[in-house]
């Protein structure tokens, strides 16, 4: 397994354009930071005294990006490039036969699961140094109350709340890679499946009211775009996320349902992967 | 061929779309190969050699029958892979890697090989070009590094489908070295398809020939062209010659010689008959035929029924 994981980062690190939307992460926001000391070096911004929680607030926003659609796009986009690269360049005929199809399968989301980490926390480490360095830059006193323990426990419950948006994105472009064979049409699958999942949470009790109320009601409970920003809130505020439907009521789950939900999704996407892959025939 | 076949197929078979309107690409395969031997798989374009092949190395599933390697049952345990090496398609290859970086990931895929990478690409005639992209490759040289590939993890059955595709005569003749030099030298067992009927002829111990999906002949090469073809003659006058012989067996013409439709075992049976009708006999010989047209006589004869 780990020879199989490491094939696939020796072939993905030389593939540029897929190396690149891995990594853009932490180089925008090197640039922006560097951007930022600049202008505070060059005295273009007033000092200005933030508090402890904003200040904080304002190194994970790097969090935020794996839960919103433009980062689960640019999540998708590698994804499919992963597995759908594959047979674009034929070359499932070279390496299936030396290698269980379960094993290729579970090394490729494997890689993509540690390479994200990797991305993420890189980021939010770049965030924290950034703010830091701006901050003295500018000449802004730093808040008082910041220790390697109030940053851990922040940066923690954030990274908790982005995984699960995280791996449902996998699980769909890497099934729509698998059925449909091609790049584009499993990114353009999942920015649709994206966009719709996005649509119903934000838009739920407003189509509810002036389209169906019988279709976006279970959609809404169905679908893991509540559930998702459910559990982000649960680890974030400790609550549940309420949402008042004019026509049905009110959604306000427990933990528990919205994290069954969420895996039943990604056990089906993810399970359905490995099936059609060990049965697909690669001409 | 005493010890168990390295490679046997029983009644391998394989349907595309569905059943009833499907499309039979591959019917009732059955052939065995022997270890250290070097196996042709001819057929013309079309004919189920690379959907055979694909069976075989686990790319596609077959719809009945059954793939054995190594006295194992392929379906049943494909780790039995592990013990082959395959070039299909003439090479598939990551275009932005570089020669040697697609050996190193297919050997890290392998879990082995690495060592040999360099002294692979040496004897393919890559050595040179290893540092540049695939992309840029010609498609001989893809071709090398697919043998290049398919050597990597020492395999003891070596599938190769078409590996003269696209090599000049220079490399036709180093793959022809190659190939036989694997069996000769490395006891390795190789399992080739071509629809190139002289590279078959140059290395291969025996052939099955395929056509519409079904094997219609399985021999030796030399058994191939030993087929009783009729006797070639040249006599005078002819029209005599002709009327000799044409009461007994079937006679053509082929410009100034008779081709008579009788076995080798009735040459004196068809000179005495020239003699005693007048005819000056001078030439009989057996009717030769290249490999070709045998291949050709054979494929166009197989109709076998859908």
């Amino acid at each position: 397994m780990l020879s199989a994981l490491s094939a696939e980062a020796l072939k993905m690190r030389t593939h540029k354009a897929t190396w690149s939307l891995v990594w853009m992460f932490p180089i925008l926001f090197s640039v922006i930071f560097l951007i930022a000391v600049g202008i505070g070096l060059a005295g273009l911004e007033q000092p200005a005294t933030q508090s402890l929680p904003e200040w904080l607030e304002d190194t994970a926003l790097i969090w935020n990006i794996p839960g919103n659609s433009i980062g689960r796009y640019l999540i998708a986009a590698f994804v499919a490039v992963v597995f759908a690269g594959e047979y674009g360049w034929n070359t499932w005929k070279l390496i299936v036969p030396h290698r269980s199809r379960t094993s290729l399968i579970a090394a490729k989301y494997a890689l993509i699961v540690i390479l994200f980490a990797i991305s993420f926390l890189l980021t939010a480490l770049i965030s924290i140094l950034g703010i830091w360095a701006r901050d003295v830059a500018v000449g802004s006193p730093l808040p008082a109350g910041i220790t390697a323990s109030v940053l851990l426990e922040l940066h923690g419950k954030q990274s908790l709340a982005a995984i699960a948006p995280v791996l449902v994105t996998i699980g769909y472009a890497s099934l729509a890679a698998l059925l449909t064979r091609s790049t584009i049409a499993a990114l353009v699958i999942s920015i649709v499946v994206t966009t719709i999942e996005q649509v119903i949470f934000s838009f739920g009790p407003a189509l509810a009211l002036n389209f169906s109320p019988t279709l976006i009601w279970p959609l809404y409970h169905g679908l893991p775009g509540y559930h998702l920003a459910n559990l982000g809130n649960w680890i974030e505020q400790g609550a549940a996320l309420r949402v008042e439907f004019p026509t049905s009521g009110i959604v306000e789950l427990p933990w528990a349902t919205s994290l069954a939900v969420v895996a039943a999704w990604l056990v089906a996407t993810v399970g359905a992967a490995f099936a059609v892959f060990r049965r697909q025939d690669i001409n | 061929m005493t010890e168990a076949p390295i490679l046997e197929l029983a009644n391998l078979s394989k349907t595309y779309g569905r059943r009833g309107g499907g499309v039979r690409a591959v019917r009732d395969v059955s052939l065995s190969v022997g270890a250290g031997e070097v196996y042709g798989f001819l057929g013309p374009n079309g004919a189920g050699k690379s959907t055979t092949i694909r069976m075989l190395i686990g790319l596609i599933s077959p719809s009945a029958g059954e793939a054995r390697l190594f006295g194992r049952d392929l379906r049943t345990d494909p780790s039995v892979l592990r013990r082959v090496g395959s070039l299909v398609d003439g090479g598939n290859f990551y275009p932005f890697l570089s020669g040697r970086r697609n050996l190193e990931v297919l050997a890290r895929t392998h879990g082995g090989g690495g060592d040999r990478i360099e002294a692979l690409l040496d004897q393919v005639g890559l050595a040179r070009d290893a540092k540049r992209k695939v992309k840029g490759y010609s498609t001989g040289m893809r071709q090398r590094l697919g043998v290049a590939a398919a050597l990597l993890g020492d395999p003891d059955l070596v599938i190769l489908d078409e590996p003269v595709n696209g090599l000049d005569v220079a490399g036709i003749q180093e793959m022809r070295a190659l190939i036989r030099g694997l069996a000769v030298d490395q006891g390795k067992t190789v399992f080739l398809s071509s629809h190139l009927l002289h590279e078959v002829q140059q290395v291969c111990d025996r052939v099955a020939i395929i056509s519409k999906g079904a094997i219609v002949r399985e021999s030796t090469i030399a058994e191939l062209l030993r087929q009783d073809d009729g006797l070639r003659i040249e006599a005078a006058p002819l029209e005599a010659a002709e009327a000799a012989l044409a009461s007994r067996w079937p006679v053509e013409r082929d410009g100034e010689a008779l081709i008579v439709r009788a076995t080798r075992a009735e040459a004196p049976e068809v000179a005495r008959r020239l003699i005693g009708a007048g005819a000056n006999l001078f030439r009989l010989v057996p009717e030769q035929r290249n490999l070709e047209e045998v291949f050709l006589s054979i494929t166009q004869e197989a109709s076998p029924d859908a």
